[in-house]
């Protein structure tokens, strides 16, 4: 019998009924009295550093220094900003290149580990695709020196078939993208990896076992029973890498230290929003950068909410 | 059903209605705490003992210990003050003196402002460009130490040109801790070898450059493969690039005759193969040029940095000279300028007098600059000591010592200090389309677009 | 299998490449062979140049790390769970609204929020102590929704409300009924939490500067102390290549240890995921 048989029963209808009943012993109430407590400790923190500093850049990007409403003038200042363009083309081209290598691969690589019968073979693999993912910011800069310069580089190889003869060709404005994209998957894969690793384990062995009497492979199986099971999860996988996708900083600044500011510092919005807080100290401006941003991760997170079902119960 | 419905949409109505009283009381609370904190954040100034700073300042405290930041490299000059003055009372705190462009000095300071709390009263930066801002805003973090506060004479004791990057608007706002002039650093022994004489001037220069690439190929006498490239060949050449006219004006323009010539020279040199594209830095300079430096024009840091360093070129004693600066034909000569560190005193410091003594202490005492420092002091006294002890190592040339001290007070004074960094722009306009093979003198507009670009986004006027 | 195979060579050959250059002096750094082995005497000597930078202080910054990041874990785990538990299985009002207002709030650019934050802590007086960071750290929206998920996927309503029936209070259900079901999530969560604290530059950078600093933020001064990316570099404070290699190694593993020890739990929960019916 499928989960969500069960929980989608038990939704409005039932609901609606239970509660427009009035003084019923509340087991309901109850439960909403307890689910109030359970979210307290989250809420006190989501309070002081989720909302009030959202809000605090909210009206940061409506006013100016001198503590004026302004309308859109920041934002406008800020999309004629001569790094603009170029910072939202980057982003984008980096988005297209990494999303869907991200949600594809991640996936497919999960399925796979998950098929994979020793549970010490399974772990050892998820381990080694997870290591990339602890060398963050400052510690990898060597990495990436050394990595991306053909003359050093473990990976010369492909490097040099990919056209490279030089760390400076190989940062080429061209390539950014593609290697930021590679970049961000080689340390955000593994895990994702291990969530959805997580989430295939709760899909119960006896609707794969029902699958596979009735005949499917395991592509079928992944296709038509994993993957709708794990429908929620690669939306939020899709929302999360969404918004780190918009969001990229830390692969540009690591490689802009790397290269000696060949890569520059203004490569991407989230960069861009930064040096207008601490360099041009023009707050307002750098807060309308971060406005956009959010709009445009929360205009497309919406619409995976809602193919995602994310917020549905079960 | 109905009921339902309208309960629900009730519900609904509320859950909005809560919500955006809830958003609104935040925003109000939000829109209240955030009011620009006032910015005159200094009482009456103190002028108890008589003396006048020249500038407002806070209540002072003269037994208030200060609190000063240095770099990981500075620190020994933090220590070896408190060996020189063990009951001084100080804070040393290490950071990452701004290096590579971080703007972690500018960030914190922004953060502190905004805070209204929090500055350090000493601290040290590895760009000589923060005088910029930290002179400017409606809170300036740098106290003026002309005005009052260091007594002229102390000031004059820098050599000529040293205090340039920390004078904006006429006034002094740091002191100097380091100088990086350029100089022709060469080879003398394959000079000699080669039959070659030292070039006095630019046009010698490269005909020295093309007769290298036809007798000796595979010698360099040059690199242009860094970001401060700029540095070291268009600020020596006096081109107009960076003229900083004002607090808040900038001109440029890589038309100028000097400008387009130096681009040619670079040019033609690059063509011949006589200039390595490759960073000082990297691997592939060591490997593929390590033996094979004729020449390097660059500042004086290479000295420890590549000459002396077993890492990278691992010179023999002995061999490697440092020539004067060039000129062009009938002109005088002129260096550039790689660096140099710069010392800042905030307004904010509750003891004043304190942070003076430091900070006249580490630029000038032998202790620490002649002693322990790595570069060459900028003030003139120690500068000369350093010169001299390095000298004694003998592992340059005699002219050594001289060259350099003639070079430091030739550093041209048309090359301005702006808020934005010249490295970053050369290193993200150039650069790759240098390695990709374009030419110089057909880069020139699009550097010069850049550069104003940058200017005007960091608040400056462009002609 | 084969593309199993493929990424772990895709994943693990930069690692390598950092395990032997850590053990390679700066000269064979640059030119020898990337696979070629360094020495004992080199990986030694870079040791020993490592600990030895402002005596020490690295190890400091990995205290100060692992202090910050497993204080904030258990704040964490204490806020998160039960709140994601709620989301999925609780019914009451303003459930969508939170569950919005915390995606809004992810969706958001760190650097946008970490001024505020700042100004927050400098507000309460509470820069550089230890809870500038562990406060804001224990806010994690991320492991409220993936508990969120993962109770309201793997956890049937069915059984909670049984147990109810049975008499059992709110706080009993959570507890007895849906917790030992959480073993995987606490451990994801748990981990995910003390990674993204054990990572973050900017936050720490702003409130908790000097010695009290994590080790993401004293690597930049590290980094500093390297000639190739800072010229003025020099003297005894000089660190080479390697021996950055070396810090990068260090600073690494304490989240892969955190990230071994939390993956018997994810595994250990698999049979356990409650499905049965």
């Amino acid at each position: 019998m499928s989960i969500t048989d069960t929980t989608t029963a038990a939704d409005p209808a039932v609901r609606g009924r239970r509660r427009a009943g009035g003084h019923r012993p509340s087991v309901t109430d109850r439960s909403a009295r307890m689910s109030y407590l359970f979210v307290s400790g989250y809420v006190l923190l989501a309070l002081a550093f989720g909302v009030v500093p959202t809000l605090y850049a909210l009206r940061m990007s409506f006013f100016n220094g001198q503590g004026q409403f302004v309308w859109f003038a920041n934002f406008i200042h800020v999309s004629q900003d001569f790094r603009f363009m170029p910072a939202v083309t980057h982003v984008g081209l980096f988005i297209a290149a990494w999303l869907i290598g991200l949600l594809f691969l991640v996936t497919l690589l999960a399925l796979i580990i998950h098929s994979i019968g020793r549970r010490w073979l399974s772990s050892s693999v998820r381990f080694i695709y997870y290591i990339p993912g602890a060398l963050a910011g400052a510690s990898s800069v060597v990495l990436w020196l050394f990595v991306l310069d053909p003359t050093v580089s473990p990976v010369s190889a492909v490097l040099r078939a990919l056209g490279s003869e030089s760390l400076i060709q190989t940062v080429a404005p061209g390539n950014l993208p593609v290697v930021f994209a590679v970049i961000a998957f080689w340390t955000g894969a593994g895990g994702w990896i291990v969530v959805m690793y997580g989430a295939l384990n709760s899909i119960s062995i006896e609707v794969l076992e029902a699958a596979r009497l009735d005949g499917a492979n395991a592509i079928q199986t992944a296709l038509h029973i994993q993957l709708p099971m794990l429908r929620k999860w690669i939306s939020y996988m899709a929302i999360m890498s969404l918004a780190a996708g918009t969001q990229l900083f830390v692969e540009p600044k690591v490689l802009s230290q790397a290269t000696h500011g060949v890569v520059p510092v203004d490569y991407s919005l989230n960069q861009l929003a930064y040096l207008y807080a601490f360099k041009q100290q023009d707050l307002n401006g750098s807060a309308a950068i971060a406005v956009m941003m959010l709009v445009v991760s929360l205009g497309l997170s919406v619409y995976v909410v809602i193919r995602g079902g994310l917020f549905e119960r079960g | 059903m109905t009921t339902h419905n309208r309960r629900a949409a009730m519900t609904r109505q509320r859950r909005v209605l809560v919500t955006t009283a809830v958003a609104a009381s935040l925003f109000a609370a939000a829109a209240c705490s955030s009011a620009t904190p006032d910015t005159d954040d200094s009482d009456a100034p103190d002028d108890s003992d008589g003396t006048s700073y020249g500038f407002e300042t806070v209540e002072q405290d003269p037994s208030a210990p200060i609190t000063v930041w240095v770099d990981a490299s500075r620190q020994p000059a933090a220590d070896a003050f408190i060996a020189a003055n063990p009951d001084f009372p100080i804070n040393v705190e290490t950071y990452d003196g701004g290096a590579d462009g971080s703007g972690s000095f500018q960030t914190k300071v922004e953060a502190f402002n905004q805070a209204g709390s929090g500055w350090p009263d000493v601290v040290f930066s590895t760009q000589n460009n923060d005088a910029s801002w930290a002179s400017q805003g409606t809170d300036p973090f740098a106290a003026p130490l002309d005005k009052g506060y260091f007594e002229q004479a102390f000031l004059d004791g820098f050599t000529p040109g040293a205090l340039n990057p920390l004078t904006v608007d006429g006034t002094i706002y740091g002191l100097r801790n380091d100088l990086a002039p350029t100089v022709t650093w060469y080879n003398q022994s394959l000079l000699d070898e080669f039959g070659y004489d030292v070039p006095t001037t630019w046009e010698e220069y490269e005909a020295l450059g093309e007769k290298v690439a036809v007798e000796h190929p595979g010698y360099i006498i040059g690199t242009v493969g860094d970001s401060f490239t700029p540095e070291i060949f268009f600020w020596a050449a006096k081109a107009p690039v960076n003229v900083v006219e004002g607090v808040d004006q900038l001109s440029c323009d890589t038309s100028d005759p000097k400008a387009v010539a130096m681009a040619e020279l670079l040019d033609n040199l690059i063509a011949k193969g006589v200039l390595a594209s490759q960073s000082v830095f990297s691997p592939e300079f060591v490997q593929s040029y390590g033996d094979k430096v004729l020449m390097l024009p660059g500042p004086v840091w290479y000295a420890g940095a590549l000459f002396s360093n077993p890492d990278s070129l691992n010179a023999a004693p002995g061999t490697i000279a440092a020539g004067l600066p060039l000129a062009w034909d009938g002109e005088t000569p002129a260096a550039g300028n790689v660096g140099g560190g710069t010392w800042f005193i905030s307004r904010h410091s509750a003891n004043l007098e304190n942070a003076k003594t430091f900070l006249e202490w580490v630029t000038s005492d032998p202790a620490y600059q002649v002693d322990v420092a790595q570069g060459l002091p900028a003030y003139k006294e120690v500068g000369d000591l350093w010169l001299a002890k390095q000298a004694e190592t003998g592992f340059f040339t005699d002219s050594f010592a001289d060259n350099v001290s003639t070079a430091a007070g030739q550093v041209w004074d048309g090359w301005g200090f702006p808020k934005f960094s010249q490295e970053a722009v050369w290193a993200k306009t150039i650069i790759p389309e240098l390695a990709a093979g374009k030419s110089l003198v057909d880069l020139l507009p699009a550097w010069e677009t850049a550069i104003k670009n940058e200017a005007q986004v960091n608040g400056y006027q462009v002609s | 299998m084969s593309v199993a195979l493929f990424f772990v060579a895709f994943f693990v050959v930069p690692i390598i490449w950092v395990l032997i250059a850590s053990g390679k002096s700066t000269r064979d750094l640059i030119t020898t062979g990337p696979f070629e082995p360094g020495t004992f005497a080199d990986l030694a000597a870079n040791w020993s140049a490592l600990v030895s930078f402002q005596d020490g202080v690295i190890f400091r910054w990995l205290g100060n790390s692992g202090y910050y990041s497993l204080t904030a874990l258990v704040i964490t785990l204490a806020t998160s769970i039960p709140a994601g538990y709620a989301f999925a299985l609780g019914t009451f009002r303003g459930r969508k609204v939170l569950l919005t207002m915390t995606l809004v709030v992810m969706l958001i650019p760190n650097t946008a929020l970490v001024l505020p934050i700042f100004l927050e802590m400098s507000a309460v007086g509470l820069i550089g102590h230890a809870l500038a960071v562990i406060l804001p750290f224990s806010f994690f929206p991320f492991g409220v929704y993936l508990t969120y998920i993962y109770f309201s996927t793997s956890v049937p309503r069915d059984l909670l409300d049984a147990a109810r029936i049975d008499g059992c209070g709110e706080i009993s259900v959570f507890l007895r009924i849906a917790m030992p079901l959480a073993r995987p999530v606490i451990a994801l969560v748990g981990f995910f939490s003390f990674v993204a604290n054990w990572n973050n530059f900017f936050l720490p950078f702003l409130t908790v500067p000097g010695p009290k600093s994590p080790i993401q933020v004293g690597l930049t001064q590290l980094l500093s102390s390297v000639p190739a990316f800072n010229p003025t570099a020099a003297g005894v404070t000089v660190i080479q290549l390697p021996t950055l290699a070396l810090a990068t190694l260090l600073a690494a593993t304490p989240v892969l240890l955190v990230f071994l020890f939390s993956q018997r739990f994810l595994v250990s929960g698999m049979t356990a995921g409650g499905t049965k019916e």
